[in-house]
């Protein structure tokens, strides 16, 4: 992650912008109407995504970037059916699955919403990152 | 089957507050199908987008022509320096 950031560092114009999203470390949700009903279990997600943190602090510490904005979102994806979710969830996350309890107690809370759609919930980090120069890259310290 | 990603736009909308794409050289690494690809590359000068998933790209170039679309890794990509304007990690990092 890190050489991809540094690699990033090399093609970016001086006066351009990298910009990372990535999910949060903590487990997406599976909601009904804004009602959190279990979630997504992933096995290496939170890792994974806690390295990407990692990582642009490691580049930051290198003071080849510094950090213009991060903002944080939410991403929702939603199905018609908690078993659609399910199998969407299956065919394209990486190792990720949502549980037999959390299918089961959607479905109860289902039961009773007409006319909602399941949903997942994401929290998503947005941070745009200012490449530095040798120059550029004094100044920041100064400031830091 | 009808799988909804992010229909309120609140990725793009976070996006847009963020940065501009218009006239800009885009990279975007991790575009799969194009899903966010297509929010933003009519505004841009021009746009590469990789991924390595090869049916990813397919669907991609079929969606959008103009789009230089590379089934690659970034370690794989060669660019000249300092020639994008934007670097967008796309849940790939």
């Amino acid at each position: 992650m890190v050489d991809a950031l540094r690699r990033a560092h090399r093609m970016v114009n001086p006066a351009g912008s990298v910009v990372d999203l990535h999910p949060s470390a903590a487990p997406a949700s599976v909601e009904v109407a804004g009602c959190r009903t279990g979630h997504v279990d992933a096995d290496d997600a939170p890792l994974r995504h806690a390295a990407a943190g990692v990582a642009l602090a490691a580049v930051i510490e290198e003071v080849l970037f510094a950090v213009d904005r991060t903002v944080v979102f939410s991403f929702y994806t939603y199905g018609d059916t908690i078993e659609e979710l399910r199998d969407h969830v299956v065919e394209n996350w990486r190792n990720a699955r949502i549980g037999d309890e959390t299918v089961e107690r959607t479905r109860e809370v289902l039961r009773s919403a007409s006319g909602v759609r399941p949903r997942i919930r994401e929290e998503v980090h947005l941070t745009t990152l200012r490449p530095l120069t040798p120059r550029s890259a004094r100044g920041a310290a100064v400031v830091a | 089957m009808a799988i909804d990603e992010d229909p309120e736009g609140h990725e793009i909308a976070a996006l847009d507050a963020m940065v501009s794409f218009a006239s800009r050289r885009v990279l975007e690494i991790g575009c799969g199908d194009g899903r966010l690809t297509e929010r933003y590359a009519h505004d841009a000068a021009s746009v590469v987008a990789i991924d390595p998933d090869a049916d990813a790209i397919s669907a991609l170039a079929m969606v959008l022509p103009k789009v230089d679309a590379r089934a690659i890794g970034f370690e794989e990509l060669r660019l000249p320096p300092a020639s994008i304007d934007i670097v967008l990690f796309a849940w790939s990092l």
